[in-house]
């Protein structure tokens, strides 16, 4: 018998909320089991045009995992795909973010027939030195979206508990803040030491998107740099779509294995995409273009403020609706940027052999 | 002495704060820029985690502009996710932890997910909690930083997002499922804030050089402890000030902001 408790801590804020009836908001662990049975385990070439990954893979109403964290190795070309493809009723998961989940509120406030978000389960939305994200805050402060706070750790313990195959897991934290309350989390005593511990429910995003800094083109791929929570994600989806910087041979990876962070059985498209995390960093490759996101965030700002869509609006139609692929928006960008956030980064070491 | 901004007070005052022979898990900004200060002055053998997944880097190419920044794994000695960083701080290696947020009240709770009490339509959304509520929650002692205004120490938090002492009671935290030992510090440009062992609640412990705890009083919507030996701050000297400006933060990424009114 487990006794569910709580820490009594209705009192510390001025607090109002609505309960949440628990669910998961994504395939439930059973279903998320089904699916990795059902696919094909064998080691056969993935690799694809970011177009037919997403055409195939991105549905109105999925759970969206966006791997990353903040400014680097976020998924931003999968994002632009997304964007063009549409993809509405969407529940997003990450753990913190920047550009990503504003592209796609900006495409939901430019037209939300094409793309449009239900909710999201987060621990942070924002840019941290180029500031506060402004579409969040529009969406939030508006009611338009419904928002499911975590922390850093409890998003991607989350993941790494789908990625385990386990329902739940305990943390210790989340407990005496009022993320107790408002979130999907549930307080009880632990049945072992009869302390009270926190347990979190596994996420299984249907489609789990992560940038890596090398794959084979089964979808065994490096990571270099911190992991983020891109393992996790990768494992915890129903669907991976991933990028990569490089495809290196499978040889490579027999050579290292060690070096392999996500496994090819959970991965389903690859595709090569040199500055797939641009205006973001990507560790080895680039450094994150401050000036880029500065300009994206300042349109987004300008809309907040102004209700006018005008600047968001020439945004996306020149860097996403008038380019076919994401190389022709790096075309737009230029090869000066793109080769001064190569030198910022200053040659950090990644294992390629 | 030199003249020094408030900011540059914040970080060696943060910097003071910090021992030797220690692990300090880093929130963006001012927060690195103290670590930093400390492995440059008397604390060589400080170690900084940064959530993203790196302990201990070598920081040589120049200051982190954030936590999930790459020059960040620069040189770590052990660098994975998330998950890693925390857990090696929920297993008990990290001793500080470096947070901020809107507001804080009289028991070190924190706020950085709402202004506005309604959760489902709050009157502000800030960017949430992000390490913020997990390194409270397990770091052993919580540092903040915060602006010493009167509507960020409030009486009442809109919600608490990191947890401090709770409601003040002795057991709170431990009722929560917590294992850090909570609230530590509080660091603004005009005072420093430690917590009263018996009731949990916030005490001052120094102020700037030219204030009374009387001002300091006036800034904070509840009521302080205020102990009758209150020292003042140390100021930062022109080395100090040479190392924070030249060294740590060259290009004036965070120093150098300048405070809306």
């Amino acid at each position: 018998m487990i006794n569910t408790v709580s820490s009594k801590i209705k009192n510390i804020s001025t607090l109002q909320y609505k309960e949440k009836k628990f669910e998961y908001w994504g395939p439930t662990p059973d279903e998320a089991r089904k699916k990795m049975v059902e696919k094909s385990h064998a080691q056969k070439d993935k690799r694809v045009t970011l177009k037919e990954a997403v055409a195939t893979h991105i549905k109105d109403g999925i759970n969206l995992g966006i791997g990353g964290f903040v400014n680097t190795r976020v998924p931003v070309a999968i994002i632009h795909e997304i964007i063009r493809h549409g993809a509405r009723d969407l529940t997003l998961s990450f753990q913190s973010n920047s550009i990503c989940p504003e592209l796609l509120a900006g495409a939901m406030i430019l037209d939300p027939d094409r793309v449009s978000i239900r909710r999201v389960e987060l621990a942070w939305w924002g840019y941290e030195i180029i500031g506060i994200a402004p579409l969040v805050r529009y969406l939030s402060t508006n009611g338009i979206i419904e928002m499911d706070d975590y922390t850093n750790y409890g998003m991607s313990v989350r993941f790494k508990a789908a990625a385990m195959g386990i329902p739940f897991i305990p943390v210790r934290d989340h407990g005496g803040s009022d993320m107790e309350l408002v979130n999907r989390g549930k307080m009880i005593e632990c049945p072992f030491t009869g302390k009270n511990v926190y347990l979190l429910p596994a996420c299984h995003p249907d489609v789990g998107i992560v940038h890596t800094t090398a794959a084979d083109m089964y979808g065994n791929a490096r990571i270099f740099g911190a992991h983020c929570t891109c393992p996790e994600i990768a494992m915890a989806a129903t669907t991976t779509i991933m990028t990569t910087e490089k495809i290196i041979s499978t040889e490579n990876i027999r050579s290292y294995p060690n070096l392999t962070e996500i496994p090819y059985p959970v991965v389903d498209t690859v595709t090569e995409q040199p500055y797939g995390s641009y205006p973001g960093a990507s560790y080895g490759y680039y450094w994150f273009d401050m000036d880029h996101l500065r300009m994206f965030r300042s349109l987004c700002d300008d809309f907040r403020k102004t209700g006018n869509k005008e600047g968001l609006k020439k945004y996306y139609d020149e860097y996403i609706f008038s380019c076919d692929t994401y190389d022709d928006f790096l075309e737009k960008v230029g090869y000066k940027t793109l080769k001064k956030l190569k030198d910022l980064d200053g040659g950090q070491s990644i294992i390629l052999t | 002495m030199s003249e020094y901004t408030p900011f540059e007070m914040i970080a060696y005052t943060g910097s003071r704060v910090l021992e030797d022979e220690r692990i300090v898990f880093v929130g963006t900004g001012l927060p690195i820029i103290a670590a930093m200060h400390a492995q440059l002055t008397h604390a060589p053998n400080l170690y900084m985690i940064y959530e993203a997944g790196s302990l201990a880097p070598i920081l040589e190419m120049g200051m982190p502009l954030s936590v999930g920044d790459t020059r960040a794994a620069r040189k770590a000695c052990y660098l994975k996710g998330l998950c890693g960083a925390f857990e090696l701080t929920q297993r008990g290696c990290a001793d500080y932890a470096f947070i901020g947020g809107a507001q804080v009240d009289m028991y070190g709770n924190i706020c950085s997910t709402i202004e506005g009490s309604n959760y489902d339509k709050p009157g502000i959304r800030f960017p949430g909690s992000g390490g913020a509520g997990a390194m409270a929650a397990n770091c052993e002692k919580t540092i903040a930083i915060m602006a010493l205004e009167k509507r960020r120490f409030v009486k009442k938090l809109d919600f608490v997002t990191s947890i401090g002492f709770g409601d003040g009671s002795p057991d709170y935290r431990e009722k929560a499922g917590v294992m850090g030992s909570g609230p530590y510090r509080v660091i603004t440009n005009q005072a420093l804030f430690g917590f009263d062992e018996e009731t949990k609640r916030m005490t001052l412990l120094e102020v700037k050089p030219g204030r009374t705890p009387q001002d300091i009083q006036d800034l904070v919507d509840f009521e302080l402890i205020i102990p009758p030996d209150v020292k003042e701050m140390a100021e930062p000297t022109d080395e100090d000030l040479r190392l924070l400006r030249d060294v740590i933060d060259a290009e004036g990424y965070f120093l150098k902001r300048v405070i809306k009114k």
